[in-house]
């Protein structure tokens, strides 16, 4: 397959940071990764891995590629949480809901796919049925969303999430989880917005009514 | 230069293989030089479908692993001249091939023919990966149903992270009068959901089963409207801008004739 730098390593004084591109699937990353290894078997035998930077991955996916390293290419994985002493922001909630990082994305998000960030995510397209935003922020779609989002992931309550068509599967706001009611329901006629107000996530139109 | 297309859904018995078998031989048809490759090896159908399973000596497993020359495992058709089949192999699985044989052996195909499909076996492991390692365009068939089209979702977002982008859509087995009553998705729907090019609908058909089970593509039956909506999908490959067939007219005629009997009663 074409993808020669969906992987890319970059190797800094402390060790090496393994780089590798988003909207690809896990397995075909795991593949390629494999692939790669291969090809230079004796050069990374032994080197030391900081990380793996991907933003659809998740934690238990990076863990087996770590574990993969280690094992069947002889790498060492050193996670570089120890390095700072006092780190002042670990646990703390994001709080940029007014304002903050935000990762654009343009094109349909479809099913098997999962956009996992620590900002506001905007999607410039669909979210389909099966796919999944998770944003420590909030989660606007400039399209249909009929998949599942979790906006302020990291508990952040005043979080949203707004779609110009909003019909997700499931919708979930710090740890409240809501879903769409089984059997025939009213499909939204207009933009809306889903927020928690008196603990219950709210869905509304937010376009004043003409 | 040869196109190469693959037929992939994602879900089972959508139709891949009644498609390939059609699209193939429409194509041929209409006088090109094409192979269908099936891609679905050990649970092998393409050559059943196409009625040449008495003919198989050599298989796609024994191209790639040097037992034979390609040419030797290519089946010609018994009724078109330029139609050829490579059939899968039925006593391995799908690790006997890996993506970049089957790429080298779509290369080599290439240069013998106008177009090479390849029936991709369902499901998005191994065998997926081995069916669209060497396209260059891809069908993505569905049928009207909410798990076949979540799945068509799922197989288009695979094929754009392997860079075969701007797949096409076939719509399999839609009954018109169903849609009309709200009791299938319509098409409509669908376009909305997957958001890439309509290529053809094809109608729900008993004489697809009649034919695939004598083994003759239906597209070689002129009374056929699943027949001349494969028809018109080939044509669409080949560059032609033909219009979609008008289903709706006959469900209209049905419907307003119910309508009559319904006041009788």
């Amino acid at each position: 397959m074409p993808q020669e730098n969906a992987i890319e390593f970059k190797g800094t004084k402390k060790g090496i940071y393994v780089q590798i591109k988003p909207l690809n699937d896990y397995a075909i990353i795991k593949q390629l990764l494999i692939e790669k290894l291969e090809k230079t078997k004796s050069f990374f035998s032994g080197a030391k891995i900081l990380d793996i930077q991907c933003d659809t991955l998740t934690p238990e996916e990076k863990e087996e590629l770590e574990n993969l390293m280690a094992s069947r290419y002889q790498m060492q994985i050193h996670k570089e949480v120890i390095i700072q002493d006092n780190t002042p922001v670990i646990d703390e909630i994001y709080q940029g809901i007014n304002e903050g990082i935000t990762k654009f994305i343009q094109g349909t998000v479809r099913s098997g796919q999962r956009i996992n960030y620590e900002g506001n995510v905007v999607i410039i397209g669909d979210v389909n049925p099966g796919a999944e935003i998770i944003a420590y922020g909030n989660i606007v779609v400039m399209g249909s969303f009929r998949g599942i989002a979790h906006a302020g992931s990291n508990g952040n309550t005043r979080a949203c999430v707004v779609a110009y068509y909003l019909d997700p599967t499931q919708l979930r706001i710090a740890d409240k989880i809501a879903r769409c009611p089984d059997g025939d329901y009213e499909k939204p006629k207009g933009p809306e917005l889903a927020r928690i107000r008196d603990n219950i996530v709210y869905i509304e139109p937010y376009l004043v009514k003409r | 230069m040869a196109q190469v297309i693959v037929i992939t859904s994602g879900k089972g018995g959508v139709g891949k293989t009644t498609t390939t078998a059609n699209l193939g031989t429409g194509l041929a048809q209409l006088g090109h030089k094409v192979v269908v490759v099936d891609a679905d090896i050990g649970l092998r159908n393409l050559d059943v479908v196409m009625g040449l399973e008495n003919r198989i000596v050599y298989d796609v497993v024994d191209v790639v692993e040097g037992v034979c020359r390609l040419k030797q495992a290519l089946i010609k058709d018994k009724r078109y001249e330029g139609l050829f089949l490579l059939p899968a192999a039925q006593t391995r699985d799908k690790n006997a091939v890996t993506p970049e044989q089957m790429q080298s052996l779509t290369n080599d195909l290439k240069e013998m023919f106008d177009f090479v499909l390849i029936d991709c076996p369902a499901g998005i492991e191994q065998g997926f990966r081995n069916a669209i390692a060497g396209a260059d365009k891809a069908i993505v068939v569905t049928t009207p149903e909410i798990s076949a089209v979540r799945d068509a979702d799922r197989i288009i977002g695979l094929l754009e992270a392997a860079e075969l982008t701007d797949p096409v859509l076939i719509i399999n087995r839609i009954r018109i009068e169903m849609v009309k009553k709200g009791d299938m998705m319509n098409i409509e729907d669908m376009i909305d959901i997957l958001a890439i090019d309509l290529i053809g609908v094809v109608p729900d058909d008993e004489a697809i089963v009649i034919s695939t089970n004598k083994g003759e593509p239906v597209v070689t039956d002129n009374n056929s409207l699943a027949g001349q909506a494969y028809r018109n999908i080939t044509r669409r490959l080949t560059g032609e801008d033909v219009p979609f067939i008008n289903m709706e007219s006959d469900a209209g005629l049905m419907a307003k004739l119910k309508k009559i009997f319904s006041f009788g009663k």
